[in-house]
């Protein structure tokens, strides 16, 4: 092999299609040169093989995943910059990862759509309206205030900490078939009805949250924050998990996707916490199952890519390329089709079928049975989705996945929880 | 090194000679160097790093070398006072582990390596007999966890195969997730860890001390209590520490089946590093290090090992 | 108590160790049971001790037939090759473990295990491990733990092999003294003649599952009854004559001028000075050598007489013996 390999005529050939196809056009450096390999560390679920396969054809860009649990994302961002390219990972997250000063900030000029990502993230508003913001609300992260900073700005600037993948409002999951009072309210978590059948996840700093909106919904307390508790607001909390817990209200707390899958499935609960997808998978085994709106609203999580300082040069050039690519529309109406929300809204759609937008984006009823990105069928026609349109869920967001303040006095207190 | 080289080797550490017996001691350094060196760097290297972080400050997204007694005082905090802190709460659910899984594992495992040793003439029944014993480590724990629910779950084989018979009208609940749940787990996947020791101890026994118990007028019940039992003291110890140590250091059965409602040692360890506070974890696995090591030095207090080994 | 076999048998699968063997032990006798590895003998003791069941015929001990009754109960006590010693009790308990089996109290047991130890001479050890004995202690120990079941029938499988040859002439000295002073019947397994000869009231030789010969040592060693008693027993030429086997006692052969009518020429093939005695080995035409190796006749001559006429390897000598130390074999 010599030193300077030339593209071969079929690579060639295949990156001129490419870019007759391609909707986005101006990164050829990526093309003219050897292939680039990226390195993508994220959790599972969001790393999809057709996304892979799809950028491979458009852009001649390996991607190379390297799957981990949420937690990990965050443990080797921190400890091991090197050991990847390009991070997907949540919002809530970088403030741990951002003062260790692994990862840059990325230059909005080079992101074709950055004035385009949604104003969930820019301006934490819905279709104009504000939004709840408590929590590690991304649009207070958003912004850094340079390229090598370690703190937010908390206004618009041009450097950008994480570009959104995806995002949703997580809710409730019950099984209607088994529930039989209307639930309509985060307090029906703790019902007494539910004793010995409801569930919430065991990550604490998810968990907890969750027990902050059941909380509020009683109407004993409000909180600040419910995404940065005091220390007795964080007592306050734990305590009446522990008495639920005492009194039996818990099946069993849930550590990760296919735990709240199986527990719902097999009737062992009927009400807990749940992750969309989750909910999607249990209807595909034919079981009833809703995420159900709550009046209270939602809590939301988003996640998105950022880049290692360490990052340069032609790999550099390609993360971005990648980036760019995936604002782009292919990807963000792949993962509109799994029930997530994609950063760019406008070019997701122009990929999607009208009748998939109306019923994803729109809230409206299904003109034709709706198909997951793997052609599995995930809902007949006549089906609407739950809690309605993208501006109803995203615009009664009531706070966000956040890492406290307090985080170390917090996690303490959920092992005493959990030990109760 | 050939045979034969190894065998004028041997012949010179038999020599009685002064500078042969020189030799003799460099040489079994010599043969223990490769494990000690493995035990150094993977072992006690890892220890040692472990106990200096224990002993460091963190924040949010950093350790910073210190010296403070700060995640020890976090271990224990609460603990003087009368209500039960969450460290001592956590043991004891720990302990009460420990012991219902030694007490259920032990005479299981005696009785199954007592059958293989004694009763099995064959060695190809008794090596597919031990087979068998391992069928719980055959599947994955992702498998496992997910059988779990529709075997013991509400609705599960058991909780219906009840019912069908009539035998009781509701579910019973406490099948799964439940302290019933996390020690039949802990049996199941432990009991081989009884049985092989166990078995060891058994199959060095003289078949003709079993005689020589009958010759002198023990029934079988005597024989076992006085002659087999003293003599499989040593594997049953090993077992133990097997046991003892498994389900000390475990949080994933823990958590599994418990339903992640049951504190365990481990789960908190895991909890604090997916936080990143490494020291606050490593504070907690030194306290467990030496927890454990106290349950194996009373374990050892009841045979010589090294007579054993 | 005497002890009776009628027709004892063992079969493993189609193989039979011991084939339809009848026995009498008078009470009080020291038997050994002689014979090479795989005659049966062991197999033998152990099925009198029930710690075999037979595939036919009957153990009768004292007045009754024991059937498939347990070793306690049928009055035998079994000393192990080996001795079978609890490694995990020191002497003086391995001693009282049938006392303790028949839940007898802990001192009144420890006093008992103490005399019994005495007896042997092994009270001063009565505190050490097996492990921590010689071999011959740990036999003494073996003896006593036997002894105090209270046996009528005390039987012993290959006692004195694992020892020295000074020791094992010492405790075969012992052994017969315990069982002169108590009168117990002793059957012994062995594959030692000399150790049969030594011990013995009644010696049974057995050969492949079958007993060649059952008498008291002086008739075994005088009138062997077969061939192959006559080898195994040692000290015997075994000649084949036209009319058929004939032994001959090795020190009753003559040589030279003494060697009468039936003399042979014969060469020397083995001069084997023994001290008191002299062996001397020949070959002669028309006699098969017993195995390979060994001449084909032995003379034993005092070294009075071998002094007298010295012989050398290459000689030729004329060989006979006297009619009436000739001895005809049943086969």
């Amino acid at each position: 092999m010599n030193q300077f390999p030339r593209p071969s005529r079929r690579a060639l050939l295949k990156g001129a299609a490419a870019f007759a196809t391609t909707p986005v056009t101006g990164f050829p450096a990526v093309h003219a040169a050897e292939p680039v390999t990226l390195r993508y560390l994220g959790t599972a679920v969001n790393q999809s093989a057709d996304i892979a396969r799809k950028v491979k054809e458009d852009l001649g860009l390996t991607i190379e995943y390297i799957p981990v649990v949420t937690d990990e994302v965050t443990k080797r961002v921190v400890t091991q910059p090197n050991s990847f390219d390009l991070v997907d990972t949540e919002y809530f997250s970088l403030k741990k990862i951002l003062p260790s000063g692994n990862l840059a900030g990325m230059d909005a000029k080079r992101i074709k759509l950055a004035d385009k990502i949604s104003s969930v993230f820019t301006q934490g508003e819905v279709a104009g309206k504000k939004i709840g913001d408590q929590g590690t609300a991304p649009k207070k992260v958003f912004y850094l205030e340079g390229q090598d900073s370690k703190k937010f700005a908390g206004e618009q600037t041009g450097w950008i900490s994480l570009i959104p993948t995806v995002y949703n409002a997580d809710t409730l999951g019950i099984r209607p078939d088994l529930v039989n009072i209307p639930v309509t309210s985060w307090k029906e978590l703790l019902n007494p009805a539910f004793k010995g059948r409801a569930a919430i996840l065991n990550i604490p700093s998810i968990g907890i949250m969750d027990a902050a909106m059941v909380v509020e919904a009683t109407g004993d307390y409000t909180y600040g924050d419910k995404g940065n508790m005091t220390k007795p607001e964080i007592d306050r909390t734990i305590k009446l998990l522990i008495e639920a817990k005492r009194a039996g209200q818990f099946r069993a707390f849930w550590q990760d996707f296919n735990e709240s899958v199986n527990l719902m499935a097999a009737g062992e609960t009927v009400i807990q916490s749940m992750w969309s997808p989750a909910v999607t998978k249990v209807r595909a085994q034919g079981v009833p199952c809703t995420y159900q709106p709550l009046k209270e609203g939602y809590r939301a999580w988003a996640s998105g890519f950022g880049i290692p300082k360490t990052l340069s040069g032609r790999k550099l050039d390609a993360a971005y390329a990648f980036i760019n690519w995936f604002l782009s529309g292919w990807a963000g109406a792949y993962l509109n089709r799994q029930g997530y929300y994609s950063a760019v809204l406008e070019t997701a759609k122009a990929n999607m079928q009208p009748y998939e937008w109306a019923f994803w984006m729109e809230g409206k009823a299904a003109e034709k049975d709706i198909l997951g990105p793997d052609g599995a069928l995930i809902e007949k026609a006549g089906a609407t989705r739950d809690g309605g349109s993208f501006d109803q869920r995203m615009g009664s967001v009531a706070c966000w996945n956040a890492v406290m303040d307090e985080n170390t006095y917090m996690v303490r207190k959920w092992n005493e929880f959990i030990a109760a | 090194m050939n045979d034969l080289a190894l065998s004028r080797l041997a012949e010179a550490a038999a020599s009685p000679a002064p500078s042969g017996r020189r030799r003799r001691r460099a040489l079994a350094y010599l043969q223990a160097a490769p494990l000690a060196f493995v035990f150094l760097v993977f072992l006690v290297v890892p220890l040692v790093l472990t106990g200096i972080v224990s002993l460091w400050e963190y924040n949010e997204y950093a350790i910073v070398p210190a010296l403070t007694l700060q995640n020890y005082a976090d271990v224990f905090d609460g603990c003087l006072s009368a209500d039960l802190c969450t460290t001592v709460r956590t043991y004891l659910s720990t302990l009460k582990f420990v012991a219902l899984t030694l007490a259920i594992t032990l005479p299981l495992g005696f009785a199954i390596a007592y059958f293989l040793a004694f009763h099995i003439r064959s060695n190809t029944v008794r090596m597919g007999l031990f087979l068998l014993c391992t069928i719980p480590f055959w599947t994955s724990n992702v498998i496992r966890m997910i059988s779990w629910i529709p075997l013991l779950g509400r609705n599960g084989l058991v909780n219906d195969t009840l019912r069908g018979l009539g035998l009781i009208r509701e579910p019973i609940e406490g099948l799964l997730y439940s302290d019933f749940a996390v020690v039949l787990a802990f049996v199941h996947l432990d009991t081989v860890f009884m049985i092989v020791p166990i078995f060891n101890s058994l199959a060095r026994i003289d078949r003709r001390l079993i005689e020589a118990a009958r010759d002198c007028g023990a029934s079988g019940a005597q024989t076992l209590w006085n002659v087999v039992l003293p003599l499989a003291k040593p594997g049953i110890a090993i077992g133990a520490i097997f046991v003892v140590t498994l389900v000390m250091g475990d949080f994933v059965t823990v958590g599994v089946m418990g339903g992640q409602q049951i504190a365990s040692v481990g789960k908190v360890i895991q909890v604090q590093m997916a936080y990143l506070q490494f020291p606050a974890a490593a504070a907690n696995a030194m306290v467990l290090l030496a927890a454990v090591l106290l349950m194996i030095l009373g374990l050892t207090r009841m045979i010589d090992l090294r007579r054993v080994l | 108590m005497n002890v009776e076999l009628i027709g004892l048998t063992k079969r493993y699968g189609t193989a039979i160790a011991v084939d339809a063997i009848d026995l009498k032990v008078p009470s009080g006798a020291y038997c050994c049971l002689l014979g090479p590895s795989g005659c049966g003998k062991t197999t033998t003791l152990r099925m009198i001790g029930g710690h075999e069941r037979a595939s036919a015929g009957e153990v009768v001990i004292g007045p009754k037939a024991v059937g498939d009754a347990a070793p306690s109960e049928r009055g035998t006590a079994m000393m192990f090759q080996s001795y079978a010693l609890f490694p995990h009790l020191d002497a003086r308990d391995n001693v009282a473990f049938s006392l303790k089996m028949r839940g007898v109290g802990k001192a009144e047991r420890r006093a008992e295990a103490m005399a019994m130890l005495d007896l042997v001479q092994m009270g001063h050890l009565a505190g050490r491990l097996p492990a921590q004995l010689s071999g011959g202690q740990q036999q003494r120990v073996a003896l006593a733990r036997a002894l105090l079941t209270g046996p009528k029938v005390l039987l012993l499988d290959e006692p004195l092999s694992a020892l020295d040859p000074f020791l094992r002439v010492r405790m075969r000295v012992e052994l017969k003294r315990i069982q002169t002073e108590l009168g117990l019947t002793f059957i012994h397994v062995t594959h030692s003649q000399e150790e049969a000869m030594a011990l013995s009231d009644l010696v049974v030789v057995m050969n492949a599952g079958r007993i060649e010969q059952a008498s008291d040592p002086r008739t075994v060693f005088e009138r062997p009854a077969t061939a192959f008693v006559a080898r195994f027993i040692g000290g015997h030429n075994v000649i084949r004559l036209p009319g058929g086997m004939i032994a001959v006692r090795a020190d009753r052969m003559r040589l030279g001028a003494e060697a009468g009518h039936a003399a042979m020429p014969a060469r020397v093939v083995a001069v084997e000075y023994q001290g008191t005695s002299v062996h001397v080995g020949l070959d002669a035409d028309g006699l098969e050598r017993p195995s390979e190796g060994s001449a084909a006749l032995t003379a034993v001559l005092s070294d009075v007489d071998f002094a007298a006429r010295p012989l050398r390897p290459g000689d030729t000598v004329t060989v006979g013996w006297d009619m009436a130390a000739a001895h005809r074999l049943d086969a």
